[in-house]
């Protein structure tokens, strides 16, 4: 049984707010052993008076009740004592400010100091049922990291988690390093001067590769199966191309799952199928003894170029020898002074189209950016290197995209007297019948409609990431062998693109460069610098025994309680970091060191046997039994809301700190993810006379915020069914409601949670409320 | 789909823009700022923008073709504003000097008279050119050379130089400068009269005044407003350019009357037509003698305003300033200084300074009025062409002027 001290700060305007001396009441009678309050809770003084309880009373467990969590996060560390913090500040007496004059304040601070006792037993509550969580601690990982792709950004993760001190082993596929580093003539330049090409970083990088005896190199290798997880993977590499026993096994597609009549399959007709479909290789849980054993994996896959269909683009005459792609202008520049290959003239007058769509669209050509701007703009500058005096290159574009430092290079090759802009549609590309292109755009800066008469005309074409098409990684994973939802973004290696860069959706293996956006080679380098990091996180995580960002504190890991699993396959197959796996039957096998602890699979399970030492379903479902719910009173309903951590939480934060602030009837609860919140929390806020239940979480969609990508729309799928159940009970199912928020919607979110609450004010009570 | 214009950007404009005052010009993103800030720019015609876009374009023909380059004074409001530092105000003073020498002939002449080391050197050839004359006619005359005395024993500039073979040596430049600038202001009105929308008649030609018509209705008044400065003086930023400028222009009015007075009285009636006993040198107290001497004062007060104003406003940053600005600035105050000087020389009489003063006074001089088909000094003929034009081709398309009707307009007035 834990030992429990409760220690309210009195400063910050709480003391003002609530009766302080009725908190350290409802802490002792909820349970505390200590129950204290300091006015300087935070400072050396207040440390040390707890400190003093904690080896005079034993103390086990602690809570802060005051500033959010998300402050003095560092302030108190006491070695196995556990730690809980609430934050009364932000969610009482910052956000319920009373005005003295106000004729209903004594009415309204009777609200607050209610709200306040709440959130002081809920604290007790939840540390009455934690347990200390103990990492589990993956016993000799192995620290290798492998690098998929010998290009500029597989070499520069590679030279750089070398420099860590890392082993490091590059498979390339071609026969040599260098990737399409090693096929351009000249690169953007990154300083001053910005209108002057530098010279390709590839050849250098080649050099330090070969001289560093950290770094293995194998060409014409690829993955057959990568199996395991981070700190332990087993990778069965085989000859580019070629087929091995080891590939990773594919799983059905939907269609595949349905009989010609589009019924969905028997489970011993699809195994059958399935086992049709990968025979010749192994299953995905059977490990290569051959394999090689790495830590973790950077993706540097890269891209290839887009070349349009045959047919496509008839009015900008692609099929014309005269017409290129920006790559197969890369490679005339490259084999030397610009000639054309149809005839052999001299190129001298170029249009470089960025976008295709004539006067019907605006849009750049398909798996473009600003990279194929910059691109034609260093294209540009090819014709006036090559022909100073009389070369002329246009430029004609719906969006001139150079950020960040880019702008100094669009403006450096501004300059350049042969270098000619123009927004503009480009509305036809002809044979003007002297060996040359007329060119027509429409709506230029000009004014008018122009021709141009051009050597050649350049497209724009794009980079298409090496996961468009293949799996690449081949991870022999449930899930199976590639990243998730690829459609969702054209292809790319999900990552998201804000707030984790390289991250992608299966832990410790890390993308950068192309493939997961398009970009250039300076910023591939810097991508894979950030990758090789990521890449060594990764494994001192997994031999320390805590999770990966975005809870990289964190030592919990979930705990499954087998003999009541039903093998339903929820957790397996909704965890969106693909970290379980599962045998014949279905029981799911945890990956602790693939595990993002967001709970995810604690949400999904149906018999309640997922959670964490110190989250799972009785801790919460603790917090909402012991809000005192009074069951006479009309004007004192009770609302729990569910508020992502990560997001939703700091906005209410801040909605708090800028003096916003909402009705004093609902009780907040943080959770990891809007994923982790279980079904059986709203049955019993229900049953415990709650009126109603909001969930607070992440934007999802293809522009998802959610800290764990899929949390907040599984839950959104999860509240539709409880929806019903609701219904069926007679009662409104409105009484649970989810809603997306912006960590930046502070302002918006104290409206989220009055409408609410008046919407449930409007429904009345709870017709269970009191039994 | 509406006309399609082929472009053919004509690089070497471009790079002669750049290299003469206005390499910023390809930096402008056609914002249109300057056109809205300009406080000379016209409603139906805005500029500086378009002038920007065609000369990166390479468009020398339309901007050729442009009247409106003329209506520019540097104010430098544009300069100020323009969010890209793109400076169209020294974009276009550097078209302008682009201009003068498309439309000079031979061009070649046009890079001497505005570079600092061409005038020098034409300074010089002309000084050489004075000298040779001078000796000629001293051999001729048998007066003493180089240091020639009156009867007096004083300096008199005639007994080095008389009006006879001064104007056997200028003469003949004037008439050339008065070929090229013909020759350059005709095309230079076909072009705008081409550029400025007039409506064309039915057989494809552009309206096209009489010089009697120019002469009589729209010269008048355009040089009046030259004369107020009234344009300059709507200049936002450097408004107090204008009243420099103004004095100058007045000094040269003042000094090229009593030129006038002194060739006809002492060139015509007495050493050609011996009409009159010999006027120079006036004596200072005759009111022509007066006038050159507050006139040449003025030159001197005037241009050194201008220069004073135009390094200030370089220094504020709304303007900047290239060669063709300081060459012509200089060989004003180097005509100023020595005609000034060369007077006062003769005054107190110090005979080895004064004569080499006046050699160089002659010779300042002719390279002055030779620059003006060729350097920055043609602006005086080219922006009076504008103005001029640009009412003339208000009238047009108003209805009141071209394909004969001035007649009828001319005759209700």
């Amino acid at each position: 049984m834990a030992k429990i001290g409760v220690y309210i700060y009195t400063g910050d305007g709480i003391a003002e707010a609530v009766d302080v001396e009725k908190l350290i009441k409802v802490a002792t009678k909820a349970g505390a052993a200590v129950a204290k309050s300091h006015a300087d809770l935070y400072s050396p003084e207040g440390v040390a008076m707890v400190k003093q309880d904690i080896d005079a009373e034993g103390l086990t467990a602690i809570s802060l009740v005051g500033m959010s969590p998300r402050y003095e996060y560092k302030t108190f560390d006491f070695p196995g004592v556990y730690l809980d913090k609430t934050g009364i500040r932000e969610l009482v007496a910052w956000s319920h400010r009373i005005d003295p004059s106000d004729e209903k304040a004594d009415s309204k601070k009777e609200h607050v100091q209610e709200l306040a006792e709440d959130y002081v037993r809920m604290a007790v509550a939840k540390l009455q049922k934690v347990q200390m969580p103990t990492p589990d601690k993956l016993e000799a990982p192995n620290t290798r990291i492998l690098v998929i792709g010998g290009g500029v950004t597989g070499m520069t993760a590679a030279l750089e988690a070398a420099d860590a001190g890392y082993d490091v082993t590059i498979i390339e596929r071609t026969a040599a390093l260098g990737g399409y580093g090693m096929q351009v003539r000249k690169q953007i330049p990154m300083g001053p001067d910005y209108s002057t090409l530098v010279n390709p970083v590839a050849p250098a990088l080649i050099e330090k590769i070969k001289s560093n005896s950290k770094i293995t190199v194998k060409t014409e290798t690829e993955i057959a199966r990568i199996y395991g997880a981070p700190g332990k993977y087993r990778v069965s590499l085989k000859a580019a191309g070629a087929k091995s026993e080891w590939d990773a096994p594919m799983p059905l597609t939907p269609e595949e799952k349905l009989d010609a009549n589009g019924k969905e399959l028997s489970a011993e007709d699809q195994k059958k199928v399935y086992a049709a479909k990968n025979e010749g290789r192994n299953d995905y849980m059977v490990e290569d003894a051959n394999g090689e054993l790495f830590g973790a994996v950077i993706l540097a896959a890269g891209w290839k170029p887009a070349i349009p269909a045959e047919g496509e683009y008839p009015h900008l005459a692609w099929g014309n020898p005269n017409v290129l792609t920006n790559h197969q202008f890369e490679q005339l520049a490259k084999a030397g002074k610009l000639k054309r290959p149809s005839d052999g003239k001299e190129i001298k007058t170029v249009a470089f189209v960025q976008s295709p769509g004539g006067l019907n669209d605006d849009a750049d050509f398909p798996y473009t950016s600003a990279v194929t701007t910059m691109v034609s703009l260093k294209q540009a500058k090819y014709v006036r290197e090559d022909y100073p005096e009389d070369g002329k290159a246009y430029v004609l574009y719906q969006h001139m995209r150079t950020p960040g430092q880019y702008e100094y290079f669009y403006k450096g090759l501004q300059d350049d007297a042969g270098i000619f802009l123009s927004k503009g549609a480009v509305t036809s590309v002809k044979d003007n019948g002297a060996g040359g292109l007329t060119v027509t755009v429409e709506k230029t800066l000009l004014g008018d409609n122009i021709t141009l008469d051009v050597d050649v005309v350049v497209l724009a074409t794009g980079m298409l990431p090496a996961t468009k098409d293949e799996a690449v990684v081949n991870l022999a994973y449930r899930q199976g062998p590639a990243f998730r939802d690829l459609d969702l973004f054209g292809g790319y290696c999900d990552s998201n693109f804000i707030c984790f860069p390289y991250e992608t959706r299966r832990t410790g293996i890390y993308a950068a460069g192309p493939v997961r956006r398009t970009m250039t080679i300076e910023e591939s380098m810097e991508d894979a610098t950030g990758a090789a990091l990521k890449a060594i996180q990764a494994i001192k995580a997994a031999e320390e025994g805590h999770a990966v960002h975005p809870r990289t504190w964190d030592f919990d890991y979930p705990d499954f309680y087998f003999q009541r699993c039903t093998q339903c396959k929820r957790c397996t197959e909704e965890c969106p970091f693909g970290a379980l796996d599962d045998d014949e039957k279905g029981t799911p096998k945890p990956n602790p060191t693939r595990c993002r602890r967001c709970g995810t699979c604690m949400g999904a399970c149906p018999e309640r046997i997922i959670g964490f030492k110190d989250y799972n379903i009785d801790v919460v479902g603790s917090m909402i039994k012991s809000i005192e719910v009074p069951d006479d009173d009309e004007d004192k309903l009770r609302m729990v809301v569910f508020a992502c951590e990560n997001d939703a939480y700091p906005a209410l934060d801040m909605a708090a700190a800028k003096g916003l602030g909402w009705s004093p009837l609902p009780r907040i609860i943080p959770v990891r993810c809007l994923g982790s919140v279980n079904v059986a929390w709203i049955k019993d806020a229900m049953s415990s006379g709650l009126d109603g239940v909001l969930l607070l979480g992440c934007k999802f969609g293809d522009d998802y915020q959610c800290h764990f990508i899929k949390g907040s729309e599984l839950a959104d799928r999860r509240m539709a069914n409880v929806a019903e159940t609701i219904k069926s009970l007679g009662m409104e199912p409105e009484r649970v409601k989810l809603v997306q928020i912006a960590i930046d919607e502070y302002d918006k979110v104290p409206g989220v949670i009055d409408a609410f609450v008046e919407e449930i004010v409007g429904m009345g009570p709870n017709p269970f409320k009191g039994f | 789909m509406g006309e399609q214009q082929q472009m053919q950007p004509d690089l070497s404009f471009i790079k002669g823009v750049m290299a003469s005052g206005g390499e910023t010009v390809k930096k402008c993103y056609q914002c249109a700022t300057c056109s809205v800030v300009c406080p000379l720019s016209t409603n139906d015609s805005p500029f500086p923008r378009k002038e920007m876009l065609w000369t990166q374009w390479g468009l020398a023909g339309r901007v050729a073709g442009d009247v409106d380059v003329w209506l520019c004074h540097q104010c430098g409001d544009c300069t100020k504003h323009c969010p890209r530092d793109a400076r169209p105000g020294d974009v276009l003073a550097a078209i302008r000097i682009n201009a003068i020498r498309y439309y000079a002939n031979p061009k070649a002449l046009a890079d001497v008279f505005n570079s600092p080391g061409g005038v020098v050197g034409a300074v010089i050839a002309a000084a050489v050119l004075v000298l040779v004359v001078a000796a000629i006619w001293s051999q001729i005359t048998g007066n003493a050379f180089p240091f020639p005395l009156n009867h007096e024993g004083k300096v008199e500039y005639h007994e080095f130089l008389s009006v006879i073979p001064i104007d056997a040596m200028v003469l003949p430049i004037v008439a050339w400068i008065i070929y090229v600038l013909y020759n350059g202001v005709s095309r230079f009105w076909n072009d705008i009269s081409k550029g400025a929308g007039l409506p064309e008649s039915f057989s494809g030609t552009y309206p096209k005044p009489s010089i009697g018509l120019l002469l009589s209705k729209y010269l008048g008044p355009a040089v009046m407003e030259i004369l107020s400065h009234s344009r300059f003086q709507k200049c936002g930023q450097t408004a107090e350019r204008a009243r420099g400028h103004l004095l100058l222009l007045w000094s040269f009015i003042i000094l090229f009357a009593v030129t006038n007075y002194v060739f006809i009285a002492e060139d015509l009636f007495h050493a050609a037509l011996g009409l009159i006993s010999k006027v120079t040198p006036l004596p200072l107290y005759h009111p022509v003698k007066l006038a050159a001497n507050v006139g040449g004062i003025m030159l001197i007060a005037g241009i050194l305003m201008v220069k004073s104003m135009r390094t200030q406003k370089t220094q504020e940053g709304v303007l900047s300033s290239a060669a063709p600005d300081w060459v012509l600035i200089w060989l004003i105050f180097a005509v100023g200084a020595t005609g000034i000087g060369a007077e006062v020389l003769r005054l107190i009489n110090i005979a080895p300074i004064a004569y080499p003063v006046y050699t160089l006074h002659l010779a300042t001089v002719i390279v002055l009025f030779l620059s003006l088909p060729y350097g920055k000094f043609g602006h005086l003929i080219y922006r009076t062409t504008a103005y001029v034009f640009q009412r003339w081709a208000d009238d047009v398309k108003a209805g009141k002027a071209g394909f004969g009707l001035e007649k009828a307009v001319g005759a209700s007035h």
